[in-house]
């Protein structure tokens, strides 16, 4: 969420994401092996960065522009990795504190997310949660096996370090009202109470004994270790993500058998993809597009669930409004059926404290301004937008936080969304190595059926850097400089994924396509490419630098190797986000400077995820070598190794054998 | 456009011999672009000079510029400060742009770092190739487009030699025969039977024949100007062009 008037241009991973985090800075972090910098640039945005990276429903990675080579980078898997490999602390409270005072009642990812923004701007924040432990929906409904509660404890515990007190078993309406926390001087006031209550079908029988209810099921499997009786068979209703966790948490919690029972077709199931997958490898049995009719009840224990056929779900306007082959009906034995089939908000305290609801008995709500029918009371997460993912609940929290800033100040604040980089074309698809996705390790479907265990396991930091140098750097590479450039079109040329074009007589390099090669920077006759990536522009400076004290070797070594490296001193060596970055004129600086020798290490072919990158860079050393043999300097005065990753530690070793004079062959 | 390739070291080093503050100064526009004339290209020169000067034991320095057209004297009068700190100019331009800063800097030795090739084009990345020799008299309208003048080892413009083989020159089996390539072209655009006109002899006036070179664009000038090579008219139709 921006607060300026012009529209920010993101990668599109960044803008997809609710609340617009920098994944490509972490990922390019990752990459070279800096996992603090990583977890860094993971909290520069996002307050509850161990949750997201393991329940996060990840939409950046849908819009990832790889997945149009193969496929997307595992965002969330690599969050993880910055998160477990990460050791840098969360930022520090803010020393500039503001007098006035915020209440958020729940503590949800919404609540959480604005209390930490509010307490960031100077605010002091009480969270009123009105079950004991904190956390809303991530500690009550998402399964144990998919976010342990230690970690959600982990991101909640940096918020109240930033000094928000969180106050449980306070719910509104029952021991707290508006007006109370008016009077104890709160000056603005934020719903965030999310859908706590599971939705009914409404057909015959769903009152008999041994219906229940998801969220209720949930909770009790969650936060009290409730477990099915033995032997049971258990028929869940619904097509959703809970409908998927609570299929799978009754597997866990001792069902003999889950058969899932959904209106959708498969295509259609709101549930994510991955969710299915995973339930399916697991077991349960999935039966698409059939609608409750009725419960039937057997002997006086529950027995069968008749169902009817669906015709379709949703009506021509694209409204869910499922219609049925009302004859075409079908038996499902089951002991005990969950119903997942949605969730409500629970308002009905607020009319009585003067915040009004509409006929639908939704709250009234202003999304522009984020404000509810009274003065100072704001509202945020699913209670204002519906059932959703954690990280859009998130996101509303964060505008709800710069709207309440601004009403405190007496500002107008206008929100502003960022745009996101276009469409990579088919001409540049074309040119990036295709590169296989690494697959995230889990815990075998067998055995984790039979555990409340974290089932995926993440990637460990060399499956972390090898993922994360998948990533395409979208829109962080080259740009012209226009009045430096003289339009020879060494770059249109030299390209691998055919980025700079000609239009109307000038050289256009397309920001939006660029790959962050870096080889046209190299190659430019006349300095007019300048690269956004950190590491790149610098690299005069820093050879200067490391040139100092009459050093006579200067190494360059590929900064994605640098995790690689990090037995070996590099002091005085030169990272590069790719050895094709490096300039003929840099090396021959290097030489000017005093140096004898020099050598660029980096990546195996196999291992480099650019097009063509090594190749330039073996050129631009023969050509130095040619040169400074013209200089009278003698020959091979510049060594490119490529090394293997296990074997960059004995770098000091391979750097010498490269350097030793060959000896004459025999004879 | 002009295409050149830098000289060797050693040579620029020998011409520079009695200078101990060098100028190397690179051209934006031919030789940038065919990629011996540039900032990166003046820089690198620039360095290799300081090595070898330094391997030799020399105290030389050498400062670096460049400038849009060393071949206009208003881009060079940009660079004069430049120019006039020096004891002497390593161009990096064309041979052009090197007189230019000899008319225009009197007292200032010019020394060329590059070789003045043709003029040509680069057909693909690292490859640059003649195609026309600035003869003055353009007569491609009767080949297809294509130049024999400039292409073809023996200029002959009336037909291929008794060397041209399955479409290749004799003179290297890797240079295709212009005359080959203007037939099939002619054949292509339905205009062979031009070939069969009776050219006259052409008139090389405008080649070489009288010295240097010079034109005017009356439309542009009230007074003559000074004139410093020989002005050329439209040729008159001795054989027939122009």
């Amino acid at each position: 969420m921006q607060q300026s008037t012009a529209p920010v241009v993101q990668p599109p991973c960044q803008n997809e994401c609710p609340i617009h985090q920098d994944a490509r800075g972490y990922l390019a972090a990752i990459a070279r092996g800096e996992f603090d910098r990583a977890l860094e640039v993971v909290r520069e945005t996002n307050p509850l960065p161990i949750i997201c990276a393991t329940i996060c429903s990840h939409p950046c990675e849908n819009k990832c522009r790889r997945g149009k080579v193969d496929l997307p980078l595992s965002i969330r898997a690599l969050k993880r990795v910055a998160v477990e490999q990460g050791k840098s602390p969360p930022p520090a409270k803010p020393k500039a504190q503001r007098s006035q005072k915020v209440a958020v009642i729940g503590s949800g990812p919404a609540g959480l997310t604005a209390a930490h923004d509010l307490a960031h701007l100077g605010y002091s924040v009480t969270i009123l949660e009105r079950d004991a432990a904190p956390g809303g929906a991530m500690t009550n409904f998402v399964p144990i096996y998919r976010l342990p509660r230690e970690w959600i404890k982990r991101d909640i515990d940096a918020i109240t370090a930033l000094g928000v007190t969180i106050k449980t078993n306070h719910e509104l309406g029952k021991n707290v009202t508006i007006a109370d926390l008016k009077k104890q001087g709160f000056n603005a006031i934020l719903l965030a109470m999310g859908l706590p209550v599971s939705r009914t079908p409404g057909v015959p029988g769903e009152n008999s004994e041994g219906v229940m209810l998801a969220l209720p099921f949930l909770r009790s499997v969650n936060q009290e270790g409730y477990r099915l009786p033995p032997d049971k068979m258990v028929i869940v209703v619904g097509g959703g993500n809970v409908a998927i966790d609570v299929a799978r948490s009754a597997l866990r919690a001792g069902a003999a058998g889950v058969r899932m029972v959904c209106l959708e077709a498969p295509h259609e199931m709101p549930a994510s993809p991955w969710e299915v997958e995973e339930a399916k490898e697991e077991g349960i049995d999935i039966n698409c597009s059939w609608g409750p009719k009725q419960i039937i009840v057997r002997n006086g224990k529950l027995g069968v669930l008749e169902c009817k056929k669906v015709k379709s779900v949703f009506d021509a306007q694209g409204r869910f409004n499922p219609s049925f082959y009302e004859e075409q009906c079908t038996l499902i034995e089951g002991d005990i059926i969950i119903m997942a089939i949605g969730q409500g908000s629970d308002l009905k305290m607020l009319p009585d404290m003067g915040v009004n609801l509409n006929e639908r008995k939704q709250l009234v709500f202003d999304a522009k301004t984020m404000t509810t029918s009274q003065e100072g009371v704001f509202a945020c997460g699913e209670v204002t937008t519906g059932p959703g993912s954690a990280v859009r609940a998130m996101s509303t929290g964060r505008r709800a936080a710069l709207a309440i800033d601004g009403y405190l100040k007496g500002e107008k604040v206008v929100f502003t969304e960022p745009l996101p980089l276009g469409e990579l074309a088919p001409e540049v698809v074309n040119g990036v190595k295709r590169i296989e996705r690494n697959v995230v390790p889990a815990q075998d479907p067998a055995l984790r059926v039979k555990n409340f265990n974290i089932a995926d396991l993440g990637y460990d930091a060399v499956l972390g850097l090898k993922e994360a140098r998948r990533c395409l750097n979208c829109g962080n590479g080259a740009h012209l400089i226009e009045e430096k450039c003289i339009a020879c079109l060494t770059c249109v040329r030299v390209c691998p994924y055919n980025v700079p074009v000609t239009r109307n007589g000038k050289v256009d390099i397309r920001v939006d396509q660029c790959q962050a090669c870096g080889i046209c920077v190299a190659e430019c006759p006349v300095n007019a490419i300048g690269f956004r990536m950190p590491g790149v522009e610098d690299i005069p400076q820093r050879i200067e630098t490391a040139m100092k004290g009459s050093k006579q070797e200067l190494g360059f070594y590929c900064s994605y190797d640098s995790y690689y490296l990090r037995g070996v001193n590099t002091q005085g060596m030169i990272g590069i986000p790719c050895l094709a970055k490096i300039d003929t004129k840099h090396l021959l600086k290097a030489f000017e400077l005093g140096a004898e020798r020099a050598f660029l290490a980096g990546c195996m072919d196999a291992d480099c995820p650019f097009t063509g990158n090594l190749e330039w860079a073996q050129r631009r050393v023969d050509t130095v070598n040619s040169l400074l043999k013209d200089a009278g300097l003698g020959e091979g005065r510049v060594k490119m190794l490529k090394v293997e990753p296990d074997q960059f530690k004995n770098l000091t070793q391979l750097v010498a054998a490269a350097f030793q004079p060959k000896e004459a062959p025999k004879g | 456009m002009i295409k050149a390739t830098h000289k060797r070291l050693e040579r620029i080093n020998e011409m520079i011999a009695p200078h101990s503050e060098v100028l190397v100064l690179g051209c934006e526009t031919c030789t940038g672009i065919c990629l011996v004339g540039g900032e990166k290209e003046v820089a690198r020169m620039a360095a290799n000079l300081r090595l070898l000067n330094r391997k030799n034991g020399g105290k030389k320095t050498f400062t670096e510029g460049v400038v849009r057209r060393q071949c206009e004297m208003e881009f060079l009068d940009g660079a004069a400060s430049l120019i006039n700190d020096a004891d002497a100019v390593v161009s990096l331009a064309c041979g052009v742009g090197m007189q230019a800063i000899a008319e225009h800097f009197p007292n200032m030795p010019v020394y060329p770092g590059n070789n003045t090739a043709f003029l040509g084009l680069s057909p693909e990345l690292g490859l640059f190739s003649e195609r026309c020799v600035a003869c003055g008299d353009c007569l491609i309208d009767r080949t297809g487009g294509l130049c024999p003048i400039a292409r073809c080892a023996k200029h002959l413009f009336n037909g291929p030699c008794g060397g041209s083989v399955a479409g290749k020159c004799e003179v290297s089996p890797d240079v295709p025969c212009i005359w080959q390539m203007i037939v099939d072209r002619m054949m292509r655009l339905g205009q062979l039977s031009k070939l069969e006109d009776i050219k006259g002899i052409r008139n090389w006036k405008t080649n070489d024949a009288v010295g240097p070179r010079a034109y005017i664009r009356e439309d542009l000038r009230s007074t003559p100007p000074k004139l410093d090579s020989v002005v050329m008219k439209p040729v008159a139709p001795k054989g027939g062009a122009a």
